[in-house]
C-alpha cells in the first residue's frame, strides 16, 4: 500500500512550478543584486518581479513586501520589531496576542516581557470567537500591538481578523496578523483591511523552507533585529535569497489564484473524513468544528488511546498525521492551543490531519480505515492485558 | 508469514544502534523507540539541549539510516515517579540507590512492553551487553555478557519474569570493540560517540545539585553533621550525609593516623560512623524486594552474589527466602552497602537479585 501524507499543515512538498522558479535562479540568474553589473540586474531584476507578484496576490504595495527567511523570522520581526521601535521613541511596547498563536507569536511576545515590555493573552473560546471584551481592555490598558492569527495551525479556527483589527485601529495600535496557515485555505488581501502586518511562511504553500514574507504597511515603524548592509530596506539585512524569493512568490502567486477552488475540494476530502471517523469511533470529539473553519485541518479528540501510540500505529500503516504541531524531537507534548480552548485533555488522543494538493478521495477513506484498524489493534491488546 | 516485530529501545548511543542494526540483519521487522525519561532543562541555560533532543536526534538518524521506522514515547511522568523520586528518598535515608536498576526494572522495559504490543511488536529488545537463552521457550534464562568488563546483568535482576520470554539481547555475545567495530562498518554516526558513564539524569555527575533541588530546604540529609567513630569519638563534622557512601574514603579529611572508611550512615541522628578497614567488613547482607529471574534455589543453597557493580560475584549462602533473603558470605565482604542492588548469580547465570537493605555484622568482626 502506497503511503500516505495527510500532514499538510505541517509541511507540503515543492511543487513543480515553484522548483522549476528556484532552478532558473540557481542555475542562470545567480547574480548578487547588489551588483553593478549585469548579473547583478538581472538577479535585481528577478528580485523585484518577485516582490511585485507578492504584492499583487495580497493587495499590496511593493514597497509593503519583505523577503524573510521563513515564518518564525517574520513573526518575530513584527512583533520584537514593532517593541524595538516603540522603545525607540521612549515608550513602553506591549503585545497582545491571542492565546491560540503559534508559538513563534507567542515566544516573541513573552520576550518582549522578558526585555522591559508588557505581554499578554487574548483569550479564544471553544465556539471559536475571541474574547473581543479582553482585547479592548488590554488596548485600553495600553497594548501596542496586537497579535492575532488568520487560521490556527492546529484546530484551523479562522479568527474574525478584520473586527480585531478594527478595534485594534480604533485605539491606535498596531495590528499583526500571522497568515502561515491561511493563506490559500481562505480569502487574504490586505487592501482595504486594518492589517498593519502580515507574516507568510513558503513551506505550507508548496513553497521551500526557508522563505517567507513579512507585509509591513507603509507609514507603519518597525525596528531591523539584525544588521548588515542595506537589503530589504535595511529592515532584512544579507544578500538576498533571490531564488527563495522568487519561488515564494510563485507559491503565493498560486495560492491565491487556486484558493477557492482548492478550499472547495480539500473541504469536501476533510468532511468526508470526518464524516467516516465519527461514524467508526466512539466518543470522538472534533476540535475546532466551529462556523469559522478553515477546510484543510481536521483536528479530532479520540478517547482511551495513548496519542504517541497512536500517531506510531498510523505512521506503521505509513500514514503521516500529527498530534497538534510537529514539534523538534518527535516527541509530542501537550498541546498549549487544545487546552486554552478544551481545558487539560487527559486520556484523548488528538490527532490532526491535513490534507493538500495530492489528497484523493480514495486516500481520506484508506486513512479512515487504517485509523480504525490501529484503534481496533490497540483496544484489543488492552482488552486482552 | 510475517517477520518477527521488534521494539528496540534506542538511546541514541552505540550500543543500541548495533542492537537495532543486528535484529535488521537477522530480518526482523525493527521498530526503534527511544523513552524520552526526563528533561534537564531545569534553567535557562539548557533551554537549547532540553530532554536529551541530542540522543534522539541521533536515535532518528541511524534509525533513518537502517530503513526503520522510530518513535519517541515520553514516560517522563512514570520516570519521575518511578526512578529520580526514588533516587531522592534514598539518599534522603542515608542509603546509595541504583537509579538504573530502577529504571530498568520499573520504567523503561515495561513502558516498551507496553507500547510494542499496542503496536503489533511480538517482542522487545535492547543494547544491554547480557544474553538471553530462549532455549526453554518458557523460562528463559538470562546470563551475563560474553564481554566481562561491559556486562550489565547486574543492572537486570529487577526485570518482571514474565518479560523474559519476549525479550532480545542482540549484543549479549558480543564485546564493546566488536560493537564499536560493527558500528563503524555500517557507517553509523554513532560508532565513535563516547560512552556515557553518569546518571542519565544527573549529567554533571554532581547528585547533591538534584538533592538540593528535590528535598524541601534544610532536608536533614542535607544538613551539617557528625563524623564519628563506633564507640562514639567524634572525629569531625561533614555537610550531609548524602554526600556519603559505605566504604567511602575521600571527603573525611585526614590525619587520624590511620585511613578510615564510612562503615554507617545513621540518617536519623545525622551521623556518619566513620572506622579502620576491618570494621567496614559485613559477614553478611539481607536483602529486600527480592525479585527471581529462575526457580529460587532451596534453602541453604550455595550461591554467588555481586554486591556492587564492578565486584566480582562472591560465594555465599542462602538463608532465608521468605519476602526477604539472607545471605552468608563465605568470607566477610566490605562496603555491603544499603540501597545498591544485590545479584544471585549460578556461573554466568542470573537468578534474581534484590535491593540490600542492611549490612550483617556479628560481634567479633570488629
Amino acid at each position: 500500500m502506497s503511503p500516505i501524507y495527510l500532514d499538510h499543515a505541517a509541511t507540503t512538498p515543492v511543487r513543480a512550478e515553484v522548483r522549476d522558479g528556484m532552478i532558473a535562479i540557481l542555475d542562470g540568474d545567480f547574480g548578487n543584486p547588489s551588483s553593478a553589473h549585469s548579473w547583478g540586474r538581472r538577479a535585481a531584476a528577478r528580485l523585484e518581479e518577485a516582490r511585485e507578484r507578492v504584492a499583487k496576490a495580497i493587495g499590496a504595495d511593493r514597497s509593503e513586501i519583505y523577503f524573510v527567511r521563513g515564518g518564525t523570522e517574520s513573526d518575530n520581526m513584527a512583533i520584537l520589531g514593532h517593541a524595538e521601535a516603540v522603545r525607540r521613541v521612549g515608550g513602553t511596547p506591549f503585545a497582545a496576542v491571542s492565546v491560540i498563536e503559534h508559538k513563534a507569536v507567542l515566544s516573541a511576545a513573552a520576550e518582549v516581557g522578558k526585555r522591559g515590555g508588557r505581554w499578554s493573552t487574548v483569550p479564544v473560546y471553544a465556539d471559536g470567537t475571541l474574547d473581543m471584551d479582553a482585547l479592548d481592555t488590554a488596548l485600553a490598558e495600553g497594548a501596542s500591538i496586537v497579535s492575532v492569527m488568520t487560521v490556527n495551525n492546529e484546530v484551523g479556527i479562522h479568527l474574525p481578523i478584520e473586527a480585531v483589527g478594527e478595534l485594534t485601529r480604533v485605539h491606535g495600535a498596531v495590528f499583526h496578523t500571522d497568515a502561515v496557515q491561511g493563506l490559500g485555505k481562505v480569502p487574504i488581501s490586505v487592501d482595504g483591511l486594518p492589517i498593519d502586518l502580515l507574516s507568510l511562511t513558503g513551506h505550507k504553500i508548496y513553497g521551500a523552507k526557508g522563505t517567507g514574507v513579512l507585509f509591513v504597511r507603509r507609514g507603519v515603524d518597525i525596528a531591523p533585529l539584525i544588521f548588515g548592509g542595506a537589503q530589504e530596506r535595511a529592515l532584512r539585512p544579507g544578500t538576498e535569497d533571490v531564488a527563495g524569493a522568487v519561488g515564494m512568490s510563485i507559491a503565493v502567486d498560486l495560492a491565491v489564484q487556486e484558493q477557492e477552488s482548492e478550499a472547495d475540494r480539500i473541504r469536501r476530502l476533510r468532511d468526508l473524513l470526518q464524516s467516516r471517523l465519527e461514524e467508526g469511533i466512539a466518543g470522538l470529539r472534533v476540535h475546532g468544528d466551529v462556523p469559522n473553519r478553515a477546510p484543510h485541518i481536521l483536528n479530532v479528540g479520540i478517547p482511551n488511546v495513548d496519542p504517541e501510540v497512536l500517531l506510531a500505529g498510523l505512521d506503521l500503516e505509513g500514514i503521516a498525521t500529527s498530534t497538534g504541531s510537529a514539534c523538534d524531537s518527535g516527541a509530542q507534548t501537550a498541546s498549549h492551543v487544545l487546552e486554552a480552548l478544551y481545558g487539560r485533555l487527559e486520556g484523548v488522543a488528538a490527532l490532526r490531519f491535513s490534507p493538500g494538493h495530492s489528497t484523493t478521495e480514495d486516500d481520506v477513506i484508506r486513512v479512515a480505515e487504517a485509523t480504525l484498524r490501529v484503534l481496533e489493534l490497540t483496544r484489543s491488546v488492552e482488552a486482552q492485558a | 508469514m510475517r517477520s518477527q516485530r521488534i521494539l528496540v529501545a534506542m538511546s541514541g548511543g552505540v550500543d543500541s544502534s548495533v542492537a537495532a542494526a543486528l535484529l535488521v540483519q537477522q530480518g526482523y521487522d525493527v521498530v526503534g523507540a527511544t523513552m524520552k525519561t526526563f528533561c534537564y532543562s531545569g534553567g535557562e541555560a539548557h533551554s537549547k539541549t532540553c530532554c536529551g533532543l541530542d540522543g534522539i536526534t541521533d536515535a532518528r538518524r541511524v534509525s533513518d539510516a537502517l530503513g526503520i521506522p522510530h518513535y519517541v514515547f515520553d514516560v517522563e511522568e512514570d520516570f519521575k515517579r518511578d526512578v529520580i523520586d526514588d533516587f531522592v528518598s534514598e539518599y534522603a535515608r542515608g542509603r546509595t540507590p541504583n537509579p538504573c536498576v530502577r529504571c530498568n526494572s520499573n520504567t523503561k522495559f515495561k513502558d516498551l512492553m507496553e507500547r510494542g504490543r499496542l503496536l503489533g511488536c511480538d517482542g522487545i529488545a535492547s543494547g544491554h551487553y547480557v544474553r538471553i537463552d530462549h532455549k526453554d521457550a518458557s523460562a528463559p534464562a538470562l546470563y551475563r555478557g560474553v564481554d566481562t568488563s561491559k556486562d550489565q546483568s547486574y543492572f537486570l535482576w529487577g526485570l518482571p519474569i514474565e518479560m523474559l520470554p519476549r525479550l532480545h539481547f542482540p549484543l549479549g555475545d558480543l564485546t564493546k570493540p566488536q560493537v564499536r567495530e560493527q558500528a563503524r562498518e555500517l557507517g553509523l554516526v554513532t560508532a565513535d560517540k563516547p560512552e556515557s558513564q553518569e546518571i542519565c539524569f544527573v549529567p554533571t555527575g554532581d547528585y547533591r545539585d538534584l538533592l538540593e533541588k528535590r528535598l524541601e530546604t534544610r532536608h536533614p540529609a542535607l544538613e551539617p553533621g557528625l563524623i564519628v567513630t563506633r564507640d562514639g569519638e567524634v572525629l569531625g563534622e561533614h555537610t550531609g550525609y548524602a554526600n556519603f557512601t559505605i566504604g567511602q574514603r575521600k571527603g573525611l579529611g585526614g590525619g587520624f593516623g590511620q585511613p578510615l572508611y564510612v562503615i554507617e550512615i545513621r540518617a536519623d541522628s545525622r551521623e556518619v560512623i566513620v572506622g579502620p578497614a576491618q570494621e567496614c567488613a559485613s559477614q553478611g547482607v539481607e536483602i529486600g524486594e527480592v525479585n527471581w529471574l529462575a526457580t529460587p534455589p532451596p534453602e541453604h543453597s550455595p550461591i554467588r552474589v555481586q554486591i556492587r557493580y564492578r565486584a566480582t560475584a562472591v560465594p555465599a549462602t542462602l538463608h532465608s527466602t521468605e519476602g526477604r533473603v539472607i545471605l552468608a558470605f563465605d568470607e566477610v565482604q566490605r562496603a555491603v552497602t544499603p540501597g545498591q542492588s544485590a545479584v544471585f548469580y549460578q556461573g554466568e547465570r542470573v537468578l534474581g537479585g534484590g535491593r540490600i537493605e542492611r549490612a550483617l555484622v556479628s560481634s567479633n568482626a570488629c
